[in-house]
């Protein structure tokens, strides 16, 4: 067993899990956070999208014991049922997302974005989404809805 | 997943001891992009009984000028390498490779050792390194050794490393930083394609003539390769659209073959144009360079 401990969605956590246990797996099954979700299971889709220390990743491509010691984000982390974030609530709006089974790892790709370049150009926003694949929508109003989160943040800013 | 025994390397040295001691039969785990899907998809009998995660051993980080040039640390991931300085201003092509390789996510994993280690000949972080000549440095339990990147493949997903040796760098030689160079791929659409085929060009300017031609080809062969028909009949020629065009003789350096992406006959097609393009790419970042 590996032992493992770290910070998720700002809490101390802790977990012994088998070594080949990944930390999408140990998400979902030790900590019950089931928004990052098992798509592909090989890092082609992006559902399992978390950001580990800042960065975006696959969570299927990590192993549980590389997590030791790192602050981990969920799509939990950033908001709850009641309390959307704002990139949630403008996804809402546009209609953005249709079933759903992509949407916590776009998010996080586009908060994490955001964060790096509050201004993207669209080819900007299709490189940063270029490793979510959503089969519903064919994004075009998930970067409808990252622009407007941008000019929005730009508008209360000026 | 099938089960195994997990060990995390402090550093190289510790790194090269876990594999001595629990070799053959181990795996080393750096970005992981490679690794994990093969440990989840892979036959029973590629399996490991270890792995040896090596992500925290900092002396396997860093990018640096040395004596002997640009140290590209093996653990240095793709987007380390997209938001170098030192990178963006002298080696721009390397940029350009890193930022066509999957997508963000797997670019903050996956590591410029990795895809050298996993030596499948599509690698995008290959031809660009092969035209730069670079030297890769390997560590095992007799100490370190160097060699020249193109030697470091010996066949599609087979490298020189034995089973207790690790990349350690990646050094692009000190005359060559800065070297004028274009990297190029084109595969079948814009996000996480494979290549079908890429290709870089990179020579030095001499009056008006090549100097030091080299021009790194993948997806063409079973490792990437030098074109070296086309550097040979390069060097020393005349800067001019006609020679660069000629270029094309890199098709003859190239065994590509049929599947299920492109015929062989494309991928020619493609290696003429495309290297053409490279060296026109090249060129014109000097031309930029001397403007300003």
């Amino acid at each position: 067993m590996v032992r493992v401990s770290l910070t998720i969605n700002g809490e101390k956590r802790t977990a012994e899990v088998p070594p080949e246990t990944t930390l999408l797996k140990m998400l979902r099954e030790t900590f019950n956070l089931t928004g990052a979700k098992l798509g592909c299971d090989v890092g082609d889709c992006g559902a399992c999208t978390v950001i580990v220390d800042g960065k975006l990743l696959n969570s299927c491509l990590m192993l549980a014991g590389q997590v030791d010691g790192r602050d981990v984000l969920t799509i939990e982390g950033l908001a709850t049922v009641d309390d959307l974030h704002p990139i949630q609530k403008v996804f809402e709006e546009k209609g953005s997302l249709q079933c759903g089974f992509c949407g916590p790892g776009v998010i996080l790709s586009a908060k994490w974005l955001l964060d790096q370049n509050p201004a993207p150009s669209v080819p900007e926003i299709r490189d940063a989404l270029a490793g979510n694949l959503c089969r519903c929508t064919g994004y075009t109003k998930m970067i409808e809805a990252i622009q407007t989160i941008a000019r929005e943040r730009a508008d209360s800013v000026a | 997943m099938r089960a195994f025994d997990f060990y995390a390397a402090k550093d190289a040295s510790d790194a090269v001891a876990l594999l001595a001691q629990h070799g053959p039969r181990v795996k080393v785990l750096a970005g992981g992009t490679d690794l994990l899907a093969d440990l989840k998809f892979s036959a029973a009998s590629h399996h490991p009984q270890v792995v040896v995660d090596i992500s925290r051993a900092d002396d396997l980080r860093g990018i640096q000028m040395t004596d002997q040039g640009l140290r590209i640390g093996a653990l240095v991931t793709h987007t380390e390498i997209m938001d170098s300085p030192i990178i963006r201003e002298q080696l721009p092509a390397l940029v350009d490779a890193a930022h066509t390789i999957g997508a963000v996510q797997t670019r903050n994993l996956g590591t410029l050792g990795g895809n050298l280690v996993t030596a499948v000949p599509s690698m995008d972080s290959g031809p660009t390194l092969v035209a730069l000549d670079a030297i890769v440095t390997v560590a095992g339990p007799e100490g370190k050794r160097q060699m020249p990147i193109s030697q470091f493949w010996i066949g599609p997903r087979k490298t020189v490393l034995k089973t207790s040796e690790i990349l350690v760098d990646i050094i692009i030689p000190k005359e060559n930083v800065g070297k004028p160079t274009h990297f190029l791929k084109f595969g079948l659409r814009k996000g996480q394609a494979l290549a079908l085929v890429n290709v870089a060009a990179s020579f030095h300017v001499d009056g008006n003539t090549f100097k030091a031609p080299r021009i790194g080809l993948g997806a063409v062969a079973p490792t990437v390769i030098h074109a070296t028909s086309a550097e040979s009949f390069l060097e020393g020629k005349p800067i001019t659209p006609e020679n660069m065009a000629e270029g094309k003789a890199a098709v003859n350096d190239a065994k590509p073959i049929n599947d299920f992406r492109a015929s062989a006959g494309y991928r020619r097609d493609l290696i003429a144009v495309l290297t053409r393009r490279a060296l026109e790419g090249a060129y014109e970042l000097h031309m930029k360079r001397k403007a300003k």
